[in-house]
């Protein structure tokens, strides 16, 4: 069934690299701290004094990369629940194809801040510097998951110009879509997309990117993420979320 | 308990290196336990009686970050000023007048690379007198299983982020039951559960650090 060879893009697929500046990301420490305290105490100046440190050096550590593809969606819903984009057969699971059913194209998409963050943080740690350590991880998760939210505004544009409408985006490793399919969404890219390379687990490196899919077409909805409806019924990301709103966390809301 | 051996653990608890950190706030100018210890250990004091003195400290502010008053950076601070400690213990460690508890095999299982949460974990279980193996992320089985029989005796720590990589939790387990049918396993990670961990034939689950080390010091024997 999987026919990952039939599609390649640079053969008539564009693909689309979309500058983005760190800069433009508009990083605060609120972001950095947020769930970093109960509310009621805030954090120690000490590590303010980090956080501002770190942002200090934003611009030379991090190299955001991002991009995308436009492939035709398919989506049998009958057959084992694999959508089909471009011509390749993704096993998203119910919940994620649900969201994305009336979709007639898929952006799919890659994004990363580059090494440096990475290697600057185990660096931290190297030196007995935990908590720097922590913070600088801390701030090139929130930096990956703005650079993410900007790519996703930036196609929600260019798609509006086309009168289309966006959904929201989704993960290989989203609810029950096994992370190993992102060797398929991979293979829509060419080679070295955005400097990413996958392991062997089908884990991406540099570890501070983010890949997926956001569909496309005149009939789609922008729906927060549904936890409700995933078979892992005691998992603690759903105890935390499903209590009071049908949303799940998104991203990096630590 | 002496007033000394209670500020080595109040530091620790607060997260006080040494008298240069301006960490925290309230205790800039202070000696930290860097120079604590060194004095502790110039006036005599056993060893073994700074190294519980620690384990107190970290015990307060692993229970204090499980009940939500402190957080990640606090928690890494203490284990710092642990370090300090740590490095003055070093030689006793290497004369043999000082022992680890035991030790703890731990790794963020195959297809996933969260690690703080295990960071965490580990920084608090040697925090608390044990000598952890950490194998980072990404941990195929077979890596495991080569641990546990390089370290005869020891437990093993999971950690799994993605509910997806959960199933590899559990191919883990019991791959290592099969193995070293006697080794104890705990497992933890955001969307482990206590049942699911019965689930995966795991011996324990701890929803934070400080519950590894309870798990440990209740179910491993101490050699
Ligand atoms: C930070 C983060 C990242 C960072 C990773 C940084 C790092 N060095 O680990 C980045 C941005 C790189 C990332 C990437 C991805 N992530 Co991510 N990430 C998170 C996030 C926001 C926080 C995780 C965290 O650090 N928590 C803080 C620590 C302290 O908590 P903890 O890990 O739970 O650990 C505590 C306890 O669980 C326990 N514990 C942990 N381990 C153990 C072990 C034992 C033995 C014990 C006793 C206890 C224990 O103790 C800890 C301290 O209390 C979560 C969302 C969330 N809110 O949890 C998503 C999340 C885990 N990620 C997710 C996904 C899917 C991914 C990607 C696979 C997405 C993709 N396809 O691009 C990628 C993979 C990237 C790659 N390179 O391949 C999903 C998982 C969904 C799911 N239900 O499975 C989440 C939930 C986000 C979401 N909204 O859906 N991620």
């Amino acid at each position: 069934m999987i026919n990952s060879a039939a599609i390649r893009v640079g053969n008539g697929t564009p693909v689309f690299n979309v500058k983005i500046d760190v800069n433009n990301l508009k990083i605060s420490i609120k972001d950095v701290c947020s769930r970093m305290s109960n509310g009621t105490q805030s954090l120690d100046a000490h590590f303010y004094e980090i956080i501002n440190e770190i942002f200090a050096h934003l611009s030379e550590k991090c190299r955001i990369r991002a991009g995308y593809v436009i492939c035709p969606a398919d989506f049998n819903l009958t057959s084992n629940r694999k959508s089909k984009v471009g011509n390749i057969h993704f096993n998203m699971g119910k919940i994620v194809t649900s969201q994305l059913k009336n979709a007639v194209q898929m952006a799919v998409f890659a994004c990363t801040i580059g090494p440096d963050m990475e290697n600057w943080s185990r660096h931290s740690m190297e030196q007995d510097n935990p908590a720097e350590s922590y913070l600088i991880d801390r701030t090139a998760s929130v930096l990956t998951e703005k650079a993410v939210d900007y790519l996703h505004e930036y196609i929600g544009g260019e798609m509006a110009k086309q009168n289309l409408l966006i959904t929201n985006r989704y993960s290989p490793g989203y609810c029950d879509w096994p992370v190993s399919d992102q060797h398929l969404l991979f293979s829509l890219f060419p080679h070295n997309f955005c400097g990413i390379r996958l392991n062997a687990s089908a884990l991406m490196h540099p570890i501070k990117s983010v890949s997926g899919v956001i569909g496309i077409g005149p009939d789609v909805e922008f729906k927060e993420y549904m936890c409700n409806r995933c078979r892992i019924k005691e998992c603690t990301y759903r105890r935390k979320h499903v209590k009071n709103t049908n949303t799940i966390i998104r991203g990096i809301a630590l | 308990m002496s007033e000394l051996i209670k500020q080595i653990a109040y530091c620790i608890e607060r997260g006080k290196v040494n008298k240069m950190s301006p960490f925290p706030n309230d205790m800039k100018e202070q000696p930290g336990t860097d120079e604590l210890t060194k004095q502790a250990i110039e006036e005599g004091i056993g060893p073994d009686v700074i190294l519980e003195a620690c384990n107190d400290g970290m015990q307060k502010v692993g229970d204090k970050f499980g009940r939500n008053e402190v957080f990640v950076p606090e928690l890494l601070m203490a284990a710092k000023a642990m370090n300090a400690v740590m490095e003055h213990l070093k030689p006793f460690f290497a004369a043999g007048n000082l022992k680890v508890k035991g030790k703890f095999v731990l790794g963020t299982v195959a297809g996933d690379l969260h690690d703080i949460g295990k960071n965490l974990v580990s920084m608090v279980v040697e925090g608390n007198g044990w000598q952890v193996i950490d194998l980072g992320v990404d941990v195929k089985t077979e890596k495991f299983i080569s641990a546990v029989k390089e370290n005869p005796g020891c437990a093993v720590g999971l950690s799994a982020l993605l509910t997806t990589t959960m199933a590899n939790m559990e191919k883990t387990v019991s791959a290592i039951r099969e193995e070293c049918p006697s080794v104890k396993i705990i497992v933890g990670g955001a969307p482990v559960t206590m049942n699911s961990a019965k689930r995966m034939g795991a011996d324990g689950y701890s929803p934070d650090p400080q519950g590894a080390v309870t798990f440990l010091n209740q179910s491993v024997s101490i050699g």
